[in-house]
C-alpha cells in the first residue's frame, strides 16, 4: 500500500494532531481542510476541547452556573475566568443605566459612528473617558481588537516598519499585517533585544507594548523600552486591555503606574476587561484623535457601540473612578494569591498581576488537568497553542476584586490539590 | 512492495526552530511559502540521520527544511510537510542517488557526520569543509512505535515534485524541550540567518531502529 493512501483508520488521531496542523493545507479545493479538520474535532472534543465554550447561564459574577460541554449538565462553579477585574458589569447602577438607555433609544446604534450611529451617550462618555485619561480627546471602537487593528493599519504603512513584542495580541499582529508594514519582533519584554532589533532601521518606526501581557500577566517593562524607543526615533503605542482602570495612582494605567503617562505617544484600551463590557478606545490629543476617526476603517465601518451598552459603561466608569478601594481590594486579592500559590507549589510564571497563568506546559495534559479541576467546582479557562507558545500550555485565572479570601483558598486548595496528583507540581 | 525505496536507520533525530519568514522565503523557490508559528516566525526543520540499511549502504545526513503547507487531497492527513533546500551526506554514492531518483539540492561535498549517544540524550555533530558546521541534540522521554505520514516537496529546472514518506519506527516526542541546535559560522550554513534562529526547538523528535518508506516521486507541476 502506498504512504499516502486512505484507509477507513486513517482518521488523525487526537494527540497526534492540534490546531496548527489544520491551518495551512496546499491543494485544489479551500474545503479540502474541513473533513480532515471535522474528523479530528469529533474525537478531541470529547477528550478535553469540550471545555471551551461551555455555555454560562447566570451573570459573570464570582459564582457561575455553566453548562457542561460533555454532558450538558448544569453546574455551580466558582468562577475564575471572566475578566470582570473590579466586579462592576453586575453592578446595580451599570444595570439600571442600561435598562434605562434601552428603554430610552432601544437596542442597537443602528449606523457607523461616522453617519447615524453616534448619539448623546456616545459623546458623553467619550468627554468623561478623556477626562479619566488626563487626555484631550478619545475615540470609542467596537471592540478592543478592532481599536489594535483600526488604530495601526490607520497610522502605519507600507515601508514602515512596526516593533512588536513576541507575545503581542493577536489583534495588535493583525494590525501590523493590515498595515503592511514590515513587521519585527522582539523578544519577549527584553529591552536589549529591542534596541539591537530598531538599531540602523531607517524611517517611520513604531513599538508597540501592552501594559499587562494578557496571557503571562507581566507587566511591560515600560520605562526602559521608551527610553530605547525615544533614543531611536521610534514611536510607542502601549494597549493597556488589562491594564487600565487598575494600574496607577487614578486608575489611568501601567504608564500612570511607571510615572511615563505623558511620555508615551499613544494610549489604547478595552471595556471589556476590567469594566466587564465590550468595546476599545485610543486616547491621545485631539489631531490624533481626528486622523484616527477619518482613517481607522474597522471603526469608519462598523456600526458604532450600542448605546445600551455604552451607557452602562459610562455608569462603570464612574464607579471605577469613584471607588478606588475596588483597586485596593484586587491588589489585596491578588497578593494573598501569589503567596498562597508560592506556598503550595503552583507555578504562575511571572505573573505581577490580576491575570495569573497556571503553568502546566504540556499541551495535551492541560485539557486532562483543566478537566479535573472544573469537576471539582472551578470555573477556569486551559490556554493552548496557538493562543500561547506551543508547549506552554496554561489556565489562565483572572482575579476579581469581588472574590472572597475564602473563595480564592478553595482556588488554590483544588488548582494545587489536581496538579499534585498530576504531577505538575511539588507534593 | 513495488516502487517503495526504503532506508532504515538507527537514529532520526530532528528539531524544529522558529526563524524569520524572510530567511524562509529566501530559501524557498517561487510557488512555496513556509507554514509560519506566528506572523513572521517560520520552522527551520533540522534532520539529522544515522542510515543503516539503503541501496546505497549505510550513510549519515543530514537535511536542512522549511516546514511548509501539506498537499491535502484524498489521502491520509500528513503531519508536516518539509521543503529541504539543503541536504549533506556522508558519502558520494548516497548524494548521487538522492539526487537521482529524489531531485534533492545538496551540499557537494562529504560531510562528517558523529552520532554521540548517551544516557537520554543524543547528539549528532556535523563538519563540512573539515569545521563545525553544526550540533543538534534532542532528548529522549517515553517511547513508543509509530508510523506517521509527512511530505516532502522539491522543484528544479524540470518541475515540482511531492514525495510521500512513511516514518515508521521507535520515536520520542516530549513537550519539555530539552534540546538545542548550535549552528557555526561555515559555508554550510550561509543561508541561515544564524543570530535569528532560536536555539531551543519547540517540537524535538527523536526517532530509532525504523525506516522510511517512500512512495515514488511524483511530479505535481511541470516545468
Amino acid at each position: 500500500m502506498e504512504a499516502a493512501q486512505k484507509t477507513s483508520d486513517d482518521k488523525p488521531v487526537f494527540s497526534e494532531y492540534d490546531y496548527s496542523n489544520f491551518y495551512y493545507g496546499a491543494g485544489d479545493d479551500p474545503l479540502n481542510l474541513l473533513r480532515p479538520y471535522a474528523d479530528w474535532y469529533r474525537e478531541s472534543r470529547p477528550a478535553g476541547y469540550y471545555l471551551y465554550m461551555e455555555a454560562l447561564e447566570t451573570a459573570p459574577t464570582t459564582r457561575v452556573r455553566v453548562k457542561d460541554g460533555k454532558t450538558g449538565e448544569v453546574r455551580d462553579l466558582l468562577n475564575l475566568a471572566s475578566y470582570n477585574y473590579l466586579g462592576i458589569s453586575y453592578r446595580p447602577e451599570v444595570k439600571k443605566a442600561a435598562h434605562d438607555a434601552i428603554d430610552h433609544y432601544g437596542l442597537g446604534a443602528s449606523g457607523s459612528p461616522i453617519l447615524s450611529g453616534t448619539f448623546d451617550v456616545h459623546e458623553q462618555f467619550q468627554k468623561e473617558l478623556a477626562a479619566f485619561k488626563d487626555k484631550e480627546a478619545v475615540v470609542l471602537f467596537p471592540t478592543g481588537y478592532s481599536a489594535n487593528v483600526g488604530f495601526i493599519s490607520a497610522l502605519m504603512r507600507s515601508g514602515d516598519t512596526i516593533f512588536l513584542d513576541q507575545y503581542s495580541h493577536a489583534s495588535i499582529v493583525d494590525g501590523a499585517i493590515l498595515a503592511k508594514s514590515k513587521t519585527v519582533f522582539f523578544r519577549h519584554n527584553n529591552p536589549l533585544d529591542l534596541e539591537r532589533k530598531l538599531t540602523g532601521v531607517k524611517g517611520k518606526k513604531l513599538v508597540v507594548v501592552e501594559g499587562v501581557y494578557s496571557m503571562d500577566g507581566d507587566i511591560c517593562v515600560l520605562p526602559e523600552i521608551l527610553e530605547i524607543a525615544k533614543r531611536h526615533g521610534a514611536r510607542i503605542l502601549i494597549d493597556e486591555a488589562h491594564s487600565t482602570f487598575l494600574f496607577g495612582p487614578n486608575g489611568r494605567g501601567v504608564a500612570e503606574h511607571f510615572g511615563v503617562d505623558k511620555e508615551v505617544d499613544f494610549h489604547l484600551g478595552t471595556f471589556s476587561k476590567s469594566l466587564g463590557g465590550q468595546g476599545g478606545f485610543v486616547a491621545g490629543s485631539k489631531e490624533l484623535c481626528d486622523y484616527v476617526i477619518a482613517f481607522a476603517r474597522s471603526r469608519f465601518f462598523s456600526c458604532n457601540l450600542s448605546p445600551v451598552l455604552t451607557a452602562g459603561l459610562l455608569a462603570g466608569l464612574r464607579i471605577a473612578q469613584n471607588e478606588p478601594q475596588l483597586r485596593a481590594k484586587l491588589w489585596s486579592n491578588c497578593a494573598f494569591l501569589r503567596r498562597r500559590f508560592a506556598e503550595e507549589g503552583v507555578d504562575i510564571g511571572k505573573s505581577n498581576s490580576q491575570v495569573m497563568p497556571v503553568m502546566v506546559n504540556n499541551d495535551s495534559r492541560v485539557l486532562q488537568v483543566a478537566e479535573k479541576i472544573q469537576q471539582r467546582g472551578l470555573f477556569l479557562n486551559p490556554v493552548t497553542y496557538p493562543a500561547v507558545p506551543k508547549h506552554k500550555s496554561r489556565l489562565r485565572i483572572s482575579v476579581s476584586a469581588a472574590h472572597t479570601e475564602q473563595e480564592l483558598e478553595m482556588a488554590v486548595q483544588t488548582i494545587a490539590g489536581v496538579l499534585r496528583e498530576e504531577g505538575v507540581c511539588r507534593a | 512492495m513495488p516502487g517503495i525505496t526504503r532506508y532504515g536507520y538507527r537514529d532520526a533525530i530532528s528539531g524544529f526552530f522558529e526563524f524569520p519568514t524572510e530567511n524562509a522565503r529566501r530559501v524557498l523557490p517561487r510557488g512555496f511559502e513556509p507554514v509560519e508559528v506566528h506572523h513572521g516566525t517560520s520552522i527551520l526543520a533540522v534532520t539529522v540521520f544515522d542510515f543503516n540499511e539503503s541501496e546505497v549502504g549505510e550513510y549519515g545526513e543530514v537535511v536542512y527544511a522549511v516546514i511548509v503547507p501539506p498537499l491535502v487531497r484524498d489521502t491520509r492527513l500528513p503531519k508536516s510537510a518539509f521543503f529541504p533546500w539543503q541536504v549533506a551526506t556522508t558519502t558520494k554514492a548516497a548524494r548521487e542517488h538522492a539526487i537521482g531518483r529524489w531531485h534533492l539540492p545538496h551540499w557537494m561535498d562529504d560531510v562528517k557526520v558523529d552520532f554521540i549517544r548517551e544516557k537520554g540524550k543524543t547528539t549528532a555533530k556535523v563538519e563540512a569543509d573539515g569545521a563545525p558546521a553544526l550540533e543538534l541534540v534532542v532528548t529522549d522521554h517515553s517511547w513508543q512505535p509509530v508510523s506517521h505520514l509527512y511530505q516532502s516537496f522539491q522543484k528544479d529546472d524540470s518541475g515540482t515534485y511531492l514525495a510521500n514518506i512513511l516514518f515508521e519506527g521507535d520515536k520520542s516526542e516530549h513537550e519539555e524541550e530539552a534540546g538545542k541546535i548550535v549552528l557555526h559560522e561555515n559555508a554550510f550554513n550561509k543561508d541561515i540567518q544564524i543570530s535569528e534562529v532560536f536555539d531551543t526547538p519547540f517540537r524535538e523528535l527523536w526517532m530509532r531502529n525504523g525506516c522510511q518508506l517512500f512512495d515514488p516521486l511524483a511530479q505535481i507541476e511541470g516545468k
